[in-house]
């Protein structure tokens, strides 16, 4: 246990150290974190609640303001300040983002491993079912999900019909990508030898699976985070959110209902523009560096056979 | 096929265009190109229930009467007009030669055939239905001399008639059953009106109308209008910035202030004759099907607080950017001039702290997710509108922020309008519903929403809302001649409907417009907007 723990802390370290010097890594990780602190301190970074009406002195909501008569970016179209439901938006964009995300990637690896380690006919029908989530178009399906779930009288809040619909619908890259490893890996020797000496499926999965699958489904997540905040943004920018809670999403879904674009005003529809084209491009370097670093496939010639199972930041510990 | 279909329109138009302007003045027509957001679904006057189908109407069809500026009725197709002392037979004198587009001389049969048509056969002509109850029949006594005899006098005929268009009997006789007049999508209308249908192309969504040289009132000063439908209100303003229409006839509250700076442009603000309302499900328990709702809807402490806890002024400013005024009965004040409007109503006064009193008073009382609970049922609504309007999702997370802050949790959701439509009537399968009516001139047609037999598929009540006493009042006001005499009826009913709240209303808006005032001058400026028939009439080009 001692030593599993030793050894992972080495390996992490390693890691740490090669991805540190991956500019583009860092810069996505770095806008990510900005993101999410944005979002875990929103009360420190406002004075307002995302509710509350600024006033002129007569008692009139003071609408449409421009960021040079009040605060950092002005108001919208409700006299509310534009900065404070940015920052509050963060949490509904990021939280919707994230549990999505979780869920879909928990569903993806399991339908790959189950679908990759077994075979047969529980592979056919678990890809056949992924086939069929990939050729139908994610935003009609999504639209009609999220109305018609919203319609029946559910007691559950429009945002977990959010993250339900995302999330049950965006597992089906993973679950290829996973199942396509597993395949591999199960054919290796030490997986062999495990059999030989009579461990059970759910050992192998466990300990000799999973681990060597792990990087790959992380560096995916980063990926479907970003789908997933850009779906969110997508589906409450046509209506679908909760007016109540601000996203970004929700913003930009009011300026352009309350014409933001004919009043000239910039500050109301830019920030959350910025904001998810700030989020996205962090998870998507952050992804795509944490894929080529982890990805044995992308970092290795395949004719290296063994060498490339091993985690990447090993051979840099070398060098 | 598309694309060529496109061509061919464009070619069509060009031609049409073109083809217009071989008068003997040879000079080009003045196009007057208006913009809208709607597209009327038919043309059929039996059957129509959009705004833009009635535009169309006043241009294309002809009434007996129609409204003048000051609310009172002047002829049309009439030129005289008198009641007999009993109230129980109306005459109308037609006007000399008129006729209808095809070149064709309008009868006195032909009217004759209209009312009786329209009494007769309730079920197809569904929308004249309400207009004509009360009528027995009517007779043509000479040749320009129509009869109208009633079963009981009715207070608002002048208004009545003012509805009831005057169709070309040949385009309706056909139909056997009430279902195949009402799939009648007319789209080619023969009538007496100023304007006649050249081209309507549903695809495109283009009106193109010319106007009726032989028009028995004086032909208009423009040649053409354009109806040119926009998908959304930010293009439609920008085509007015640019020049591309000269009439907007729905300018957003939000783009108001924006629209005025425009260069060229005039912009217009009109108290009109609409009303949005907070519908509270008061749909009886024993009805069928039963409603489906939060039972807490129908408390009439949870009502009051719910009215307590909205900031009518603060919707105002936000939602119409002040270009209205709050509601409070669902007769707008504009009505008569004031007249129908019972201006003794005092609405309450918004105060969340009292509202949360009243709430735990009566037993409800906070849950620790700060949702109130009166024996198990929690305060809990569904707050739907309808997904066509840019001012309800605003409103509706302003009141629902409102409620929370009471302890009530009010869920939003924009509905389609069809199916909201269906959920609300004859379902009640909601608990609260923004929406929004057009006025009539006469207060009759908004009474009659709170009518208990309106409640019926096709009906016009959404609230279920059912009162004997209240019903008993409607028939009354109906038939009740004395306006002095009416005016306390129509009062006493509004006070009724206040105090039972199946509707808090939230506002009366204004109507905005905004024209190319480089272009066109002569505007009119009544309750019915600057786009009305009467105003089209006057639109002259700038020299």
């Amino acid at each position: 246990m001692l030593e599993t723990w030793f050894l992972f802390q080495r390996n992490l370290s390693a890691f740490w150290r090669a991805f540190r010097r991956n500019r583009m890594g860092m810069a996505g990780a770095v806008l990510l974190l900005s993101a999410v602190l944005v979002a875990l301190f929103a009360p420190l970074l406002s004075p307002y609640e995302p509710t509350t009406v600024i006033r002129d002195p007569s008692g009139r909501g003071l609408t449409f303001a421009p960021p040079s008569v009040h605060g950092p970016l002005g108001t919208d179209d409700a006299g509310r300040d534009v900065w404070t439901q940015l920052v509050y938006g963060a949490r509904i964009s990021l939280l919707v983002g994230f549990l999505a995300g979780l869920i879909a990637m928990f569903i993806g690896s399991l339908l790959g491993i189950l679908a990759g380690y077994f075979g047969g006919w529980l592979d056919m029908l678990l890809m056949r079912v992924t086939d069929v989530l990939l050729v139908i178009p994610d935003l009609p399906l999504m639209l009609v999900l999220v109305a018609t779930l919203r319609q029946m009288e559910l007691k559950i809040s429009p945002l977990v019909v959010l993250i339900l619909v995302i999330g049950l619908l965006y597992w089906t890259s993973t679950a290829r990508l996973v199942r396509s490893q597993v395949l591999s890996i199960k054919e290796r020797q030490f997986v062999a030898r495990a059999r030989a000496i009579g461990a059970g499926h759910v050992h192998i999965i466990r300990k000799h699976i999973v681990p060597q699958i792990l990087p790959l489904i992380v560096a995916n997540t980063v990926l479907i985070l970003s789908t997933a905040i850009l779906v969110e943004s997508g589906l409450a920018f046509l209506g679908l959110g909760d007016p109540t809670q601000p996203s970004w999403g929700t913003m930009l879904n009011f300026a352009f209902d309350r014409n933001a674009i004919s009043n000239g005003a910039w500050w109301f529809y830019l920030p959350p523009g910025l904001a998810i084209v700030w989020v996205s491009l962090g998870c998507v370097l952050l992804g795509n560096v944490l894929e080529e670093m982890l990805n044995p496939r992308l970092t290795a010639h395949h004719l290296e056979g063994e060498a490339s199972v091993r985690p990447a930041g090993e051979e840099t510990l070398h060098e | 096929m598309k694309r060529i279909t496109l061509l061919f329109v464009v070619l069509a138009m060009l031609l049409a265009a073109c083809g217009a302007p071989v008068t003997p003045q040879s000079q080009s027509p003045v196009v007057l190109r208006v913009g809208w957001l709607g597209f009327p679904d038919t043309l059929n006057p039996a059957y129509a229930f959009l705004s833009e189908a009635y535009t169309i109407f006043d241009l294309v069809y002809s009434t007996l009467l129609t409204e003048g500026p000051n609310g009172k009725y002047m002829g049309s197709l009439a030129e005289a007009w008198n009641v007999s002392d009993d109230g129980l037979r109306w005459t109308f004198t037609l006007r000399p030669n008129i006729r209808w587009h095809n070149g064709e001389a309008l009868t006195i049969e032909q009217v004759v055939w209209n009312f009786n048509t329209f009494i007769q056969n309730p079920d197809g002509w569904v929308t004249n239905s309400g207009y004509v109850k009360g009528f027995k029949e009517a007779r043509a006594l000479d040749e320009r001399t129509l009869q109208i005899e009633l079963e009981y006098p009715i207070s608002n005929m002048e208004f009545r008639v003012a509805f009831l268009y005057i169709v070309y009997p040949k385009d309706f006789e056909s139909f056997a059953t009430p279902e195949e007049l009402q799939n009648f999508t007319n789209f080619n209308p023969v009538g007496t009106g100023a304007f006649k249908i050249n081209t309507l192309d549903k695809d495109q969504r283009v009106i193109l109308l010319d106007t009726n040289p032989d028009y028995f009132d004086g032909r208009a000063k423009i040649d053409q209008v354009i109806y040119r439908t926009f998908d959304n209100s930010d293009a439609l303003i920008q085509a007015l910035r640019v020049g591309d229409i000269d009439l907007a006839v729905e300018v957003p509250n939000s783009a108001f202030d924006a629209v005025k700076q425009f260069q060229g442009v005039t912009a217009i603000s009109l108290s009109g004759r609409s009303l949005t309302e907070l519908i509270l499900n008061s749909v009886p328990e024993d009805h069928d099907p039963p409603p489906n709702r939060n039972p807490a809807i129908t408390d009439p402490v949870v009502r009051l607080a719910i009215a307590k806890a909205i900031n009518k002024q603060d919707l105002v400013d936000v939602v119409l950017q002040g270009h209205g005024i709050p509601g409070v009965s669902i007769i707008p004040p504009t009505l008569g001039g004031g007249f129908w409007f019972n201006r003794n109503i005092q609405d309450v006064t918004f105060d969340l702290d009292e509202a949360s009193r009243l709430l735990e008073e009566a037993g409800y009382l906070l849950q620790a997710d700060g949702v109130r609970a009166k024996d198990g049922v929690r305060l809990e609504f569904r707050l739907q509108y309808p997904s066509d309007s840019s001012n309800y999702p605003r409103a509706a997370d302003m009141i629902a922020t409102w409620l929370g802050k009471i302890g009530i949790r009010a869920t939003p959701a924009a509905v389609d309008p069809d199916s909201l439509m269906a959920a609300v009537t004859p379902n009640g399968d909601y608990d609260l519903v923004i929406w929004g009516w057009g006025s009539d001139p006469d207060p009759d047609f908004m009474l009659s929403v709170m009518t208990s037999e309106q409640y019926v598929e096709g009906g016009w009540s959404d609230s279920g809302y059912s009162n004997p006493v209240y019903d008993e009042l409607f028939v009354k006001q109906q038939k009740t001649l004395d306006e002095n005499e009416r005016q306390k009826i129509v009062w006493e009913m509004q006070e009724i409907v206040f105090n039972d709240r199946p509707y808090i209303v939230l506002w009366y808006d204004n109507t905005l417009q905004a024209y190319r005032s480089d272009r066109f001058v002569g505007f009119l400026t009544y309750l019915s907007g600057i786009d009305s028939f009467k105003s089209l009439m006057n639109v002259e080009p700038v020299k």
